[in-house]
């Protein structure tokens, strides 16, 4: 009986202890606070360099930190001036002046001028990775302390777009003197001109960003943004709904319903210019054939998918360009599933007992069921699919080899100029990993996008890519499923929220407040 | 073989493990298909900007001479540079390590505490009710899913009662203690900032318990499956005999035995703890290492997945001398028949 005793007594004590110890606790849960924006993010940046990082994740901290020479408006696709009051390109499209506003200062109070511009873009190029590569050949000079001007080797006609990619902001050119180096000191800091700095970095827990005080533009609102690391989603989905998160984005749908009834929480639908598409391998196989791909463009479950996989998040694509990007063609028809048409499609082509593979890997959660869709639909016209679920490295080295049927692939524009979509898929150059995964080749449309890549009139630009679309969508190079639209989350009490479809994971700070 | 001899030995083949495991983890993180090279530089970059970047890496030298030159900077306590974050690996794991270790330490003494009583109770009530009881726990504690326990935690903790926090290591605004061990619960407390100290404690409770759960369940079955073999024994029938009490029989007599076969797994259990922890850091975003290597592994960060091997792998064979050690002080037979 002693035994009893003791056990009772035992648990007695573990629980009287544990709810002694709770109770002395001050309560867990606590609004943010006023002066800080709390944002949720699910991993650590990796770099911090803008000539270095490609990674949105890290553009959370770089973005807010730099100035570009022009920025996006607001929500749009259209860039103004930031730290360039003016420019002009001559008539070859080869040489751009820029005039840059007075009195714009680094964060240690130094002048934005223009050999901070030169050495920016100097130091880019010698870097030579990732943020270089949309940058053609091009010599940069001083003419004076606020006049810089760009003379590239050959005619580009979106430059002007990407000097507002993240890879474009202009660097303190002081870091040079840091210790360690200036790639060493970027790679874990930020010396911009824009409205918030880095001031603390507590790995995989925390990112602190404070007011510059010598920020040129209108004064941001809140003092301080935290970007707190917070891998579950469903961790996040908590903290956001008990207060202790202002903003959380990218929840998964099941996440995102429960927390809509809940009170002080609203969600923001965004659109978005993240495409996800079937690359067909029209190069080698049984796609090399027309028909065959035809056959797979006729046979997909487009409604379908955008309803069950995407539970309606997103719409169907109606070509390469998506809505929301110049020379998006609205008058091109939905794709619509016709399985009469895919089976004739598909006799025509004369497959034979051929299987096709199917290439995905867990880089998108989407991806597996959009597979399982698109074997479903196949197998019901008696075209067997092999699926191939893939580590996301390993998927690539197939990509770039052309070792593939079908492969699921997701593609967001680095710039916003419609260039991202028709000159990287189509052109018979960038067979491959660079943009063209479905190794399409037409000269035809070789020669349209080539063209409208070198004229700077965005008319006659539109008419050329507009053009080039009504080729590739005849030739079914790709199958085109659905642009998504990003759910937002915010406590009610954050005002002044809007998203820039060039700008994911990337927030407004400087206009948010906080009731 | 004396004390000394033991540890000279180990020393010694803790060099052959190290060499080992990083002969072994290069090999197989450079079959892997898949470029870094061309992670780094994206998908849309050319060949001779991904080219650029391998001779950059060295990945473009044979891999003989990349491993030698990884061995030469392991020698003299260098893991190289990180791909992904471009920082010191060494750097970058000891940024983590203490975290994922004080975690460990906690969850280890949270298993013992709870496992090794559960254990003697139901060993001495063997087949009644406390017995099933704790038998119930752990296959629970075997079987249940890190991640869901832990979600569970924390929506009863975090989510309804508010008690807790729901992840991190300290509250938003405290400082971090200043640095002596890495541990927050010891720095605090050496550092007398009992505020940091509270807030350390709040927030490892959820995930030691969590972490623990699976080793109480191991630890008490091992206590329990010893106990009934001492219990067994004749020395326990002749104090019983001599009508000492059933509990300083039990306590003082039979567990002090029944604890040496569990030395071993307790120091097993905390390696374990140590790379197994991945999923619990991931619930409550638990600035681990666990984490840091999932990252790594993805982004084929091979020095870093390396140096984590390595690092595990010396902590392994240490705790393994640790509990040799142990046993020489809790079971002097042993010094004799080694």
């Amino acid at each position: 009986m002693s035994g009893h005793r003791i056990y009772r007594k035992l648990w007695l004590t573990v629980f009287a202890s544990a709810l002694g110890f709770s109770i002395a606790m001050p309560g867990a849960m606590a609004a943010t606070p006023k002066d800080t924006l709390v944002i949720a993010k699910s991993s650590d940046p990796q770099t911090l360099d803008p000539a270095v990082t490609i990674d949105n994740n890290d553009w959370t901290v770089t973005y807010p930190s730099y100035q570009h020479l022009v920025k996006y408006k607001k929500g749009s696709t259209d860039v103004e001036g930031d730290l360039a009051d003016s420019w002009t390109a001559s008539d070859d499209n080869l040489i751009w002046t820029f005039k840059l506003k007075p009195g714009q200062k680094f964060a240690d109070g130094s002048d934005v001028n223009a050999d901070a511009v030169k050495y920016t873009f100097d130091r880019l190029l010698r870097i030579k990775q990732g943020p270089s590569e949309p940058f053609p050949a091009m010599q940069t000079s001083v003419k004076d302390p606020l006049t810089v001007e760009f003379k590239l080797e050959t005619p580009f006609a979106p430059f002007l777009y990407i000097l507002a990619n993240n890879g474009a902001g202009i660097v303190n050119p002081v870091v040079e003197k840091a210790e360690g180096g200036a790639d060493k000191f970027l790679a874990g800091n930020t010396a911009g001109s824009g409205p918030y700095q880095m001031t603390k970095w507590d790995k995989g827990q925390s990112i602190q960003l404070e007011r510059n005080p010598h920020y040129g533009g209108e004064k941001p609102v809140l003092d301080k943004v935290l970007l707190k690391i917070i891998p579950d989603a469903s961790a996040q989905r908590l903290q956001l709904q008990n207060g202790d998160l202002d903003i959380v984005a990218k929840l998964p749908v099941d996440q995102i319903e429960s927390l809509k009834s809940k009170p002080g929480v609203h969600f923001e639908q965004v659109p978005s210019l993240l495409v996800t598409y079937l690359y067909l391998n029209n190069k080698t196989g049984p796609l090399a054939n027309l028909d065959a791909r035809k056959g797979v463009s006729a046979a997909i479950d487009y409604q379908g998918i955008v309803e069950g996989v995407l539970s309606n998040q997103g719409k169907q694509l109606k070509g390469p360009i998506p809505d929301g990007m110049w020379a998006y063609d609205d008058s091109n028809p939905d794709f619509k599933q016709d399985l009469e048409a895919a089976k004739a499609s598909f006799a025509k082509a004369n497959l034979g007992k051929q299987n096709l593979t199917l290439l995905y890997s867990n880089r998108d959660a989407n991806w597996e069921p959009i597979a399982l869709t698109v074997q479903a639909n196949l197998a019901a016209l008696g075209v067997n699919v092999k699926l191939e679920k893939l580590a996301n490295a390993t998927m690539r080295d197939r990509l770039g080899k052309g070792e593939f049927d079908i492969a699921i692939g997701n593609w967001s524009p680095d710039f916003a100029d419609p260039y991202m979509f028709m000159n990287y898929w189509f052109d018979s150059e960038k067979g491959g990993l660079p943009g063209n995964r479905s190794f399409y080749s037409n000269p035809e449309v070789d020669k349209l996008v080539r063209k409208a890549a070198e004229i700077s009139d965005q008319a006659e630009r539109t008419k050329l890519y507009q053009q080039a679309q009504k080729l590739v969508l005849d030739d079914f190079a790709y199958a085109y499923l659905f642009q998504k639209s990003e759910e937002i989350g915010l406590r009610d009490n954050v005002k002044g929220f809007s998203y820039n479809p060039m700008l994911d994971d990337v927030y407004n700070v400087r206009d948010i407040s906080k009731e | 073989m004396s004390v000394f001899q033991i540890i000279f030995k180990r020393l010694v083949g803790l060099v052959f493990v190290v060499l080992g495991v990083s002969v072994i983890t290069f090999i197989v993180s450079h079959l892997i298909p898949g470029d870094p090279a061309r992670l780094i530089a994206g998908d849309r970059a050319s060949e001779a900007m991904v080219d650029a970047i391998r001779e950059k890496l060295g990945l473009n030298l044979p891999l003989y001479e990349q491993y030698w030159l990884y061995l030469k900077g392991l020698l003299q306590g260098d893991l190289g540079t990180s791909i992904r974050t471009g920082r010191p690996v060494l750097q970058d794991l000891l940024a983590f390590f203490p975290a994922t270790m004080e975690l460990a330490l906690v969850s280890l003494m949270l298993a013992i505490l709870m496992g090794v009583p559960l254990g003697v109770l139901s060993a001495v009530y063997k087949n009644k009710w406390i017995d099933q009881i704790a038998r119930t726990i752990s296959v629970m504690g075997i079987s249940m899913p890190a991640f869901w326990l832990g979600l569970g935690l924390i929506i009863i903790f975090y989510g309804h009662l508010s008690w807790l926090p729901a992840g991190g290591r300290i509250s938003q605004g405290l400082p971090v203690p200043p640095l002596v061990t890495g541990f927050y619960l010891v720095d605090s407390l050496l550092a007398g900032e009992m505020n940091t100290f509270y807030s350390a404690l709040k927030h490892i409770v959820l995930p030691a318990i969590t972490l623990s759960f699976v080793h109480l369940g191991v630890v008490s079955r091992q206590i329990r499956s010893s106990m009934l073999e001492q219990l067994s024994e004749d020395y326990i029938r002749t104090a019983k005999a001599y009508g000492l009490p059933k509990w300083q029989v039990i306590l003082r007599h039979a567990l002090p035995n029944a604890l040496i076969p569990s030395v071993t797994v307790l120091g097993l259990a905390l390696g374990d703890l140590l790379y197994g922890a991945v999923l619990t850091e991931t619930v409550f975003s638990w600035p681990g290492m666990g984490l840091y290597v999932v990252n790594s592994i993805q982004a084929l960060d091979f020095p870093a997945v390396m140096g984590f091997a390595v690092l595990v792998s010396f902590v392994y064979v240490l705790l393994n001398l640790l509990v040799d050690l142990l046993y020489l002080i809790i079971d002097p037979r042993i010094k004799e028949v080694g």
